[in-house]
């Protein structure tokens, strides 16, 4: 059960990585960076509020707004700059962002690892099928399908959902058209560094906020959004679910093995059907 | 002064550093030497052949695990073990190659990661066989070649044979069927050219010398750790291909002679800010580059050059 | 535009190789011969820092001092600092460049133990003395020991043995563990359960969990742990992913029903982050200077906290008293020796000598030139400002657990066949 709340909280991240590839074809490696910001403001903004329960939801709320922002920055700065160029350079230009956010973080919270408090409501355990179940997965499992949802309604019920998708088919007939295909990749960007933001603020009552959580993110929300199939936002959804299972799983079942076997995962999938279970085949 | 002096220079500066340079720089430029090599490798697939690799440092690592273990555990003398560098890298990369050259682009990045991860992660755990993340310790070359400038100059003189088989091979037929492969795959394919055994056979060469540089690097450092394979590693090519210039084929070596000074000076004064450093230097590089890889997409045409010396 | 290209590449080549020649002359030039100089490789850049930053400030607090005393047979100390970036080849880059340009008297330094090793490879090749002053693996002066490395810290060996001690007087005889699967997981994991068993035979080992290192979810370990029977078990997990796994395997109330053992939930940047989610009742090691038996048993270990945090404004680590104390094991290794001659310095390391601390005796053993401190091992509480500390801290010393200098010889024979 726990399995499918990673797996929750890993959607939250790779859906973000997925939309801003299919829009805008850029795999961010910083994404992980951006949950781990998000996660190291929650620290801070609970450090800050008064000490009462609304204070919780106040932090998650602003947290990944916080995120979206640098997310803003970090488009207009400098990904505007580089988006006639080789989408792969791009990936690299986002991985030099990787040491940047990192060190920036070290220098800004110190080295100390930190850590953030779940609300006292959800502190304990319920029973669930008589075994003791966190409460605050259940938190977890309740908010990330909500956001799934939302972002269901906002992809397919409104305009700029539409936007989106037209941009994943095809980016230069829609700036033929007369839309403003810069300010939608701006938009995109900042929403996927969001989801990434909220993902870490949402997540931080679970793990430990310190150094070194970007990279390990990282590496399995990369391997989703690759077996979800890039662009995808079912595709992330149900890989999320898949990795979070099979990680709580397969280290029951293949314990010796159970590090590479994400990997291999991966691998198999790009050999056989490299554009992911549900993402679309490139021309 | 035409760019053959400007070579000559360098060559002969080389040459005669032992007897200016105390030891340490020429450890230093003995590294640079391995770098450039892994650089000019790599570049043999990304600048000229179009595909971009983010797992080559599972070949490196290869080249360094198969001559240590040859000399550890067998006892084999480094010069017969040194050639297992390039031969169980290739072996690797053809392998591994096989199943990435039929990807492009970022899928074709994303599975050499992939592999490169899963390499890492065999060296890793197989403790029997490659000591698992104690490493591999206490390798280093015979008597002979011990002293700073001894493994200088053998360094020298393995890089810089590779160095020319690299050049003749990119100045050779295969190297020009390559770079039209890299161009526009489907009209090399009009024109009769086997698009994916070019970029196999790229694939392996590029593994094959980044395996030459690990197995050099093995018997400079004295020990090998799984760390060789993990991916920060394959960034580093990368980063000193582009810094250097991926559109010139002396670019990467020059590039590992920037870079390494740069982060040797640059990380005993500052060493907390050394990644900072690090990813500044990739995103301005990146922004500033003149064509990147425009080229490549087919925007602007690749002008070859005109003379084959320089 | 392609010309500018191509000229750049050798210009650039040139104009480095001015700056190397450059920067070769000067520093060489520039070096005196007064001072004493240490060349420390550490991990000064990115997540390792929680740990070296205090590290640095106790080896920095010592050395102020032993200047201010008048230095070493009348020569100041002087410590070099180069970050490894937790690689090896790093590492052993830097300790050439120290070696080589710097000109230092000897290598110190190390938080991973990959990286120990790696320089103490090197150390061994360029016949310079290396200082190991914060990594901990005992293969260091042991299984890869040799005579050109001396251990100014604990080992794992030691306070592990000291930690199943403790454990051997817990009613407990069905064991589990979880432990990282690398060197250092299943280095404390076989040398705490050979004790163990060693002290109480009866013992049984009901399950084995080897996350990966840096696991983030240990949830699944949580119910196996649950559902193991084991009434206590043994974690090495440490760290980010021990504070992890103790706020995943709180709300399953596992603390409750297997005891829990740890080999580092002791240490502040573990204790402290967890604030009230700090498993309470865990035993575990650590350096409890804040306790008032602590205080109790050593006077002088309240001034010296207080010297540090009136230098660093942050109360003082574990590995804060290794840095300080591996600055005068040093020192004094080179004063009984008369001299700063790497052979004289390994001459009187050989013979051993023991030192007075703020917080016990340590011992600098001959044999095999490896420190042997006090060990502590307390359990988590809470405080009265609501704050987890360790309290009920029982004292022993390494010397009563440590492998005798016999078991060492064997160990280094052993390890000597399987290099042939």
């Amino acid at each position: 059960m726990s399995g499918l709340s990673v797996g929750m909280l890993l959607f939250l991240v790779s859906v973000g990585m997925s939309l801003i590839f299919g829009v805008t074809r850029i795999v961010n490696l910083a994404h992980g960076s951006f949950y781990m910001v998000g996660a190291y403001l929650m620290v801070t903004l609970v450090e800050v509020l008064p000490d009462r329960p609304w204070a919780f939801w106040l932090a998650l709320l602003l947290a990944p707004l916080g995120v979206a922002a640098l997310g803003g920055v970090i488009e207009i700065g400098l990904l505007r700059l580089i988006y006639r160029r080789d989408p792969l350079m791009q990936l690299i230009l986002t991985f030099g962002l990787i040491l940047v956010i990192g060190t920036l973080v070290l220098l800004a919270w110190g080295p100390d690892n930190k850590s953030v408090s779940r609300p006292e409501a959800l502190a304990g355990s319920v029973r669930v099928f008589g075994q003791p179940f966190p409460s605050y997965y259940l938190l977890v499992l309740g908010l990330a399908p909500l956001v799934a949802v939302a972002l269901w309604l906002v992809f397919y019920r409104t305009r700029f959902g539409m936007l989106i998708r037209a941009a994943t088919v095809d980016r230069e007939m829609l700036g033929a058209l007369g839309v403003n295909v810069s300010a939608l990749y701006t938009q995109v960007f900042m929403f996927g560094s969001w989801l990434a933001g909220f993902g870490g603020a949402l997540a931080a009552p679970t793990v430990a906020v310190a150094l070194g959580m970007d990279s390990d993110v990282l590496t399995t929300a990369f391997v989703v959004v690759v077996i979800g199939g890039l662009g995808s936002f079912a595709g992330s959804f149900i890989s999320a679910l898949l990795v979070g299972l099979l990680q709580s799983f397969g280290i029951l079942i293949f314990p010796a093995i159970s590090i590479v076997l994400l990997f291999a995962i991966m691998a198999v999938v790009l050999i056989v059907r490299p554009w992911g279970l549900l993402g679309r085949p490139e021309e | 002064m035409r760019p053959a002096g400007w070579l000559g220079l360098v060559v002969l500066a080389l040459a005669v550093a032992p007897l200016a340079l105390p030891p340490f720089f020429l450890q230093l430029l003995t590294e640079i030497a391995i770098v450039g090599l892994f650089a000019t490798a790599f570049n043999l697939l990304m600048g000229f052949g179009g595909m971009v690799s983010f797992g080559h440092a599972a070949y490196f690592a290869l080249g360094a695990y198969a001559p240590a273990l040859l000399v550890k555990r067998a006892g084999v003398p480094l010069l017969l073990a040194l050639p297992a560098a390039p031969v169980v890298a290739g072996a690797g990369a053809l392998l591994f190659g096989f199943f990435i050259v039929r990807l492009s682009h970022t899928y074709f990045a994303m599975l050499s990661l992939a592999f490169a991860q899963i390499v890492f992660t065999v060296i890793f755990k197989w403790k029997a066989l490659t000591g698992g993340d104690d490493g591999l310790l206490d390798v280093w070359p015979p008597p002979l070649l011990k002293s700073p400038a001894a493994y200088y100059y053998f360094t020298l003189a393995v890089v810089g044979v590779s160095v020319l088989a690299l050049r003749a091979i990119v100045d050779s037929p295969f190297g020009y069927a390559l770079r039209s492969v890299r161009e526009n795959p489907r009209r090399a394919r009009f024109i009769g050219i086997d698009v994916r055994r070019h970029q196999l056979v790229a694939f392996v060469i590029s593994g094959a010398f980044s395996g030459l540089a690990g197995g050099l690097f093995a018997f400079y450092n004295g020990s090998v750790f799984p760390d060789f394979a993990y991916f920060t590693k394959s960034f580093e090519p990368l980063v000193v291909a582009l810094l250097g210039g991926v559109q010139s084929f002396f670019g990467p070596l020059a590039g590992a002679f920037g870079f390494k000074i740069l982060e040797w000076l640059v990380s005993r004064q500052w060493p907390v800010y050394w990644p900072l450093f690090l990813g500044t230097i990739v995103i301005v590089v990146i922004v500033l580059l003149p064509y990147g890889f425009v080229g490549l997409v087919g925007g602007r045409p690749w002008r070859t050059r005109p003379t084959t010396r320089g | 535009m392609r010309t500018r290209v191509k000229c750049a590449t050798p210009a650039l080549a040139v104009l480095s190789m001015l700056l190397v020649l450059i920067t070769a002359v000067g520093p060489a030039a520039a070096q005196g011969r007064s001072p004493i100089r240490i060349g420390e490789i550490n991990s000064y850049s990115g997540l390792a820092t929680v740990y070296t930053f205090p590290y640095k400030e106790g080896l920095l607090m010592a050395a102020k001092e032993i200047n201010d005393a008048g230095g070493v047979l009348g020569r100041p100390i002087e410590f070099i600092f180069r970050d490894d970036k937790l690689k090896p080849d790093e590492a052993v880059k830097a300790a050439r460049e120290l070696v080589g340009q710097e000109k230092v008297d000897f290598l110190a330094g190390c938080i991973s133990s990959g990286v120990g090793l790696a320089i103490s490879a090197y150390a061994k090749e360029a016949k310079t003395l290396y200082f190991a002053t914060h990594c901990q693996t005992s293969r260091l002066t042991w299984d890869d020991g040799h005579r050109y490395i001396a251990h100014t810290t604990n080992n794992v060996n030691q306070y592990v043995r000291a930690l199943a001690k403790k454990a051997a007087t817990l009613p407990y005889k069905k064991w589990a563990h979880i432990s990282p699967d690398y060197e250092y997981g299943h280095n404390v994991w076989d040398e705490f359960i050979a004790y163990l068993k060693h002290l109480k035979p009866d013992i049984q080992v009901m399950q084995e969990n080897w996350p990966k290192l840096g696991e983030t979810d240990h949830s699944s370990y949580v119910t196996a742990l649950l559902q193991s029977g084991a009434d206590a078990f043994i974690s090495s997990v440490w760290g980010a992913q021990e504070i992890a796994f103790v706020k995943q395997a709180r709300p399953f109330g596992l603390f409750e029903k297997v005891h829990y053992i740890s080999a580092s939930v002791g240490n502040p940047d573990e204790l402290e982050p967890l604030g009230k989610e700090a498993p309470v009742g865990a035993v575990t090691p650590g350096f409890a200077w804040y306790d008032d038996g602590m205080q109790k048993r050593h006077p002088k270990l309240a001034d010296w906290v207080k010297k540090y945090t009136d230098r660093t404004k942050k109360d003082p680590t574990l590995g804060a008293s290794w840095g300080y104390a591996s600055a005068y094991i040093i020192t004094e290794a080179i004063k009984r020796a008369k001299s700063a001659e790497t052979d004289k310095v390994i001459a009187a390391l050989s013979e051993g000598y023991e030192m007075e601390f703020p917080w016990g005796k340590v011992i600098m053993r001959g044999c095999d030139m490896q420190a042997i401190p006090p060990q502590w091992v307390g359990v988590v509480k809470m405080n009265a400002q609501g704050k987890p500390v360790l309290a009920d801290i029982e004292e022993t010393h390494g010397k009563d657990v440590i492998r005798s200098c016999d078991e060492v010889a064997k160990l280094r024979a052993a390890a000597a066949d399987k290099k042939k």
